[in-house]
């Protein structure tokens, strides 16, 4: 039987030890000298192992049941079902904490090899960082609506620190950009959720879906549900609410900015898939694909449009996040099996692509190289940092046999099956645009010679997660069956919800 | 053998961290272990071969993807593995080549690397039928190659891969939606299962996804108009990349239009006897570019440029040859010239290659009296071009004259035929014209440079090799014509 504390054990393990990590870590620093680097890896490791233990025992648990529902548990036991807060294990949100697992651990000891590279982070900064995982992954598990809403804007609270954390004039701007749109989104949020818990008398996501469906007049949940998007549209950065997100990321450390893209904004995918297919099922309840196609079009072509202007390295990637948005998009829109298998590949694939990118320019930026002209005989000079971006760049672009491919085949295959063909073209050609601004950076590594001298050594310590992701990033473009394992119960879960 | 076909993919990958290890100190060790994994990969493929006489097909398959309804599927039969041999043979010759003609340059390490994963993607695209591991191999055909030319090419190389590498990609986008058309429409990804399952599919569809994969295929082989990344990829890049480029890649583009185009989706079609439009599409394409390469090729100066229009020219008789569809005879010969040109054309490649490596110059005005001088490489180019201009007893003669065999006896039904039959008999004329004026440029009249040597040891056995194939294809092509026309659907 899976309890409540079975269900928010990772979450518990995360924040307790973010509390923990403070004093443990000043610790460190004052009684070590030599193996400082070492032992605060040792510590933040030690969280990850405890994290997945729990995570291996539930998912044991889970899929040990005959039959795999979708299991919800509440604080109140079964009285008091609408008000109480309700937690939901079921194959998605195992799927996610596994993700986010991953990911989080390398953006973290990326973090941690920072500082022994020479970067100044406290030990509050790694207490942000397993507090954002922990809350992002209580939110995976949130079963109503209310929950969902509170870790979830945890989550934002935390990032933002890990946003400022620089102090600088630049970082300063762009959190007070972040929080002021978050803060804009809760607003939209509460006031939709508001309206739903009106309309139906509970935030229980069944229970709303169950009410749903017989309502009649749809009308008051038209405008909950605008209001409902617009709030996560602003969180998840979806054109035109997108504006803070290029600035957010490129004032962030690179290490903020891989734990961010990698799991806070697949983290914001995750709930609009999960509100809008697990709770506003189309086209029962609300028929929305027609226009979140239109939206998930724009994402995809303005990111790709800003990211060719782009100068700076960095920001070009954050305008990257912005059209795997619009990818991630297209495949909610699609509303069949294939396209949620391929959404949730894309978290991981997503995630693992966009946490390198980030890594290495935080590498090269580390060298003093920041704009394209910069990087020019990059190529040649630093094989062993360029050839990781290459591969992350050609599988954002979506050519195999990387993983990013193997996302996009099943996305855009999903959207030609539900005779959104027109979207289907619309997110090819995008590749292509992709590809030419990837292209061009390629050409400056390679083709230019260096204009910029390399101020200090290369840390070549911080090649060591990158290289996990590149090898996770060819190991799943080669042999996709590795999550798509994990990721088919999840699909036949919601093929028994989608008519 | 067991497993050959997978083994025939796995030695090459396996061959590229050991080549750019290998080849920091030693160039000469990569680029024998680049000819060596060809010629181990002619002997996997030599294996297959009794199965294919006995049974057609020699499959192989494997557990990939069941969710996505996919397995691993390996196949050869007569055609892949005419295809696939001729792929290895150039790469064994290329390789060689390149001993000497890389060695001046820098970091030829990763050149070797480039080269055996290119081999992957090269002999994969010609031995799957499942069409998302098809087109895992049709991008790996580009990435190397994109780096080959950049990193190695002439003037401003990376200008010229990017083109290449824009156009190719965008083309291969439509392929994917093709394929994603075709897992939407049957459930399954295998060409040969797909085939019969598409039968019920609604026709209106199936003209969308033949629509686009054929123009995807289509500019890979440079057909005109979508030829313009040809000229600048072929002549910046490197003499051995100039060779696979026309030897084999472009030519991948005809194999996939026969065997996914034609074979798996236009079957499918309400009007697939001859004189179908689709086919006349072809054709009208076919002739366009046969001319547009030709003429090009007759005006230009630059001697690699003229090699590379002539390999569009040559795309279009293969073209004209596929839209004979179902002729037998028209088909052999689009199949048997995609051997014969691919030999011929990657052997008048490296010829130019040495001669420009020799002379340091492109402009075919200045050269002149070469022939005494460089006797070998003259002799090598005399035998590919004059095997380009369709003369017996050569390797091309014998398919463009069964691509004309074709022509005729689909004339015979339908009357649209003859005319493009015709003018592609006067195109070859045109073909003989440019092949004698580059001949004649180069390697006769006075000459104008001195001191010009024959070129090294093992450029020379590579121009070799390929000008022993051209004849023995021209003499005795019985061999892999049976092979081809055993798999003809």
């Amino acid at each position: 039987m899976i309890g409540v504390l079975d269900v928010l054990a990772p979450t518990i393990i995360f924040t307790v030890c973010s509390v923990a990590t403070v004093p443990i870590i000043t610790f460190i620093r004052r009684r070590t000298r030599s193996h400082r680097g070492l032992l605060t890896l040792a510590w933040i490791s030690t969280v990850f192992v405890a994290a997945l233990i729990s995570i291996v025992r539930l998912s044991t648990e889970y899929y040990g049941q005959s039959q795999q529902q979708f299991l919800t548990v509440s604080l109140t036991g079964d009285s008091m079902l609408s008000v109480s807060s309700v937690f939901l294990v079921d194959s998605v949100s195992v799927y996610m904490s596994t993700v986010y697992l991953i990911v989080g651990f390398m953006s973290c000891v990326y973090g941690v090899l920072c500082v022994s590279a020479g970067e100044k982070f406290s030990e509050r900064y790694y207490a942000l960082m397993l507090m954002t995982i922990g809350s992002v992954m209580a939110a995976s598990f949130s079963g109503d609506l209310l929950t969902l809403f509170v870790f979830w804007e945890a989550s934002a609270a935390s990032s933002c620190f890990l946003i400022v954390y620089r102090k600088t004039r630049r970082s300063l701007e762009a959190s007070l950009k972040f929080l002021i749109m978050i803060v804009i989104a809760s607003g939209f949020v509460v006031y939709g959720l508001s309206v739903v818990y009106g309309l139906v008398g509970s935030l229980n996501f069944w229970a709303v879906r169950e009410a749903l469906m017989v309502l009649e007049n749809k009308q008051l949940l038209v405008f909950a549900f605008a209001f409902i998007a617009t709030g996560y549209g602003i969180e998840t950065a979806i054109v035109p609410f997108h504006m803070w997100l290029p600035d957010a990321y490129t004032a962030a450390p690179s290490s903020s900015s891989a734990l961010l893209s990698s799991v806070v904004d697949q983290a914001s995918y995750y709930i609009v898939l999960r509100i809008l297919i697990y709770i506003l099922t189309p086209p029962a309840i609300l028929n929305w694909p027609n226009a979140l196609a239109i939206f998930s079009a724009i994402t995809m072509t303005v990111g790709n449009l800003f990211a060719l202007t782009q100068t700076n390295v960095k920001r070009l990637i954050s305008y990257v996040c912005i059209a795997d948005i619009g990818y991630n998009l297209v495949a909610i829109t699609s509303v069949t099996p294939l396209g949620i298998m391929g959404n949730l590949y894309f978290f991981l694939v997503g995630g693992v692509t966009t946490a390198l990118s980030f890594m290495l320019i935080g590498i090269f930026n580390r060298m003093g190289l920041k704009t394209v002209e910069d990087f020019s005989g990059a190529g040649r000079r630093f094989p062993a940092i360029s050839v990781p971006l290459v591969i992350a760049m050609l599988s954002f672009s979506g050519v195999p046999p990387l993983a990013g491919f193997m996302a996009k085949y099943m996305v855009f295959t999903a959207a030609v099956e539900s005779e959104i063909a027109w979207l289907a073209v619309v997110g090819v050609l995008n590749t292509v645009l992709q590809t030419a601004y990837f292209l061009r950076l390629i050409h400056y590594m390679y083709a230019k010679p260096p204009t910029k001298p390399v101020e200090g050594k290369a840390p070549w310590k911080l090649l060591a997660p990158a290289y996990v992701l590149v090898a996770l990033i060819i190991i799943l473009g080669v042999y996709p069956t590795l999550v798509l394992g994990l990721i088919y119960p999840a699909v036949e879960q919601i093929g028994s919800l989608i008519p | 053998m067991q497993m050959a076909l997978f083994f025939s993919l796995l030695m090459p990958c396996l061959a590229a961290p050991i080549a750019y290890l290998s080849g920091k100190k030693r160039p000469k060790v990569a680029a024998l272990v680049v000819a060596s994994v060809s010629i181990i990969d002619l002997c996997l493929l030599y294996t297959t071969l009794s199965t294919i006489q006995a049974q057609g097909r020699y499959v192989e398959s494997y557990y990939w993807m069941p969710m996505l309804g996919s397995t691993f599927t390996l196949f050869v039969d007569g055609i892949s593995l005419s295809m696939a041999v001729i792929t290895l043979a150039l790469i064994l010759a290329v390789a060689l080549f390149s001993v000497n003609y890389m060695a001046e340059k820098e970091t030829v390490s990763g050149y070797y690397a480039m080269l055996s994963l290119l081999t992957v993607g090269l002999v994969g695209v010609f031995i799957t039928s499942n069409l998302l591991f098809f087109y895992f191999c049709w991008e790996l055909m580009l990435i190397p190659t994109y780096f080959i030319i950049g990193g190695w090419g002439y003037k401003e190389p990376y200008h010229a891969a990017f083109k290449f590498f824009i156009f190719t990609h965008a083309g291969a986008v439509f392929v994917l939606l093709g394929i994603g058309a075709i897992y939407m429409l049957t459930g399954t990804i295998d060409m040969f299962q797909a085939r019969s399952l598409l039968a019920t599919a609604p026709s209106e569809v199936l003209d969308w996804v033949l629509a686009a994969f054929t123009l995807g295929f289509a500019v890979k082989m440079a057909i005109v108009p979508v030829h313009m990344w040809l000229p600048d990829a072929h002549s910046e890049a490197p003499a051995p990349m100039s060779a696979i480029l026309s030897g084999v890649i472009i030519e991948a583009g005809a194999y996939a239009i026969l065997r996914v185009s034609l074979g798996t989706v236009f079957p499918s079609l309400p009007t697939t006897q001859i004189g179908s439009p689709f086919l006349h599409i072809l054709a009208i394409f076919g002739v366009v570019s046969a001319f547009y390469g030709a003429f090009t090729a007759l005006a230009e100066k630059d001697i690699k440029r003229i090699v590379a229009y002539s390999s569009i020219s040559h795309m279009g008789y293969v073209l004209f040859g596929l839209s004979l569809f179902p002729i037998s005879e028209g088909l052999t010969g689009a199949t048997y010239h995609l051997v014969t040109h691919g030999v011929s054309k990657g052997l008048l490649f490296l010829a130019a290659g040495s001669i420009m490596m020799q002379t340091k110059i492109r402009n075919i005005d200045e050269m002149g009296g070469l022939a005494g001088r460089m006797p070998f490489t003259a002799a090598s180019s005399a035998i590919a071009a004059f095997s380009i201009a369709g003369a017996p007893p050569f390797a091309c003669f014998i398919s463009e004259f069964l691509i004309f065999v074709g022509g005729v006896q689909a004339g015979g039904s339908d009357n649209f035929y003859f005319l493009p039959t015709a003018l592609l008999l006067v195109a070859t004329v045109f073909s003989l014209a440019y092949v004698l004026r580059f001949f004649r440029k180069v390697f006769l009249e006075s000459s104008k440079i001195k001191e010009v040597k024959e070129a090294p040891i093992f450029m020379i056995a590579s121009m070799v090799i390929l000008a022993f194939l051209v004849i023995l294809l021209g003499v005795w092509p019985q061999h892999f014509i049976d092979l081809i026309s055993s798999a003809l659907f």
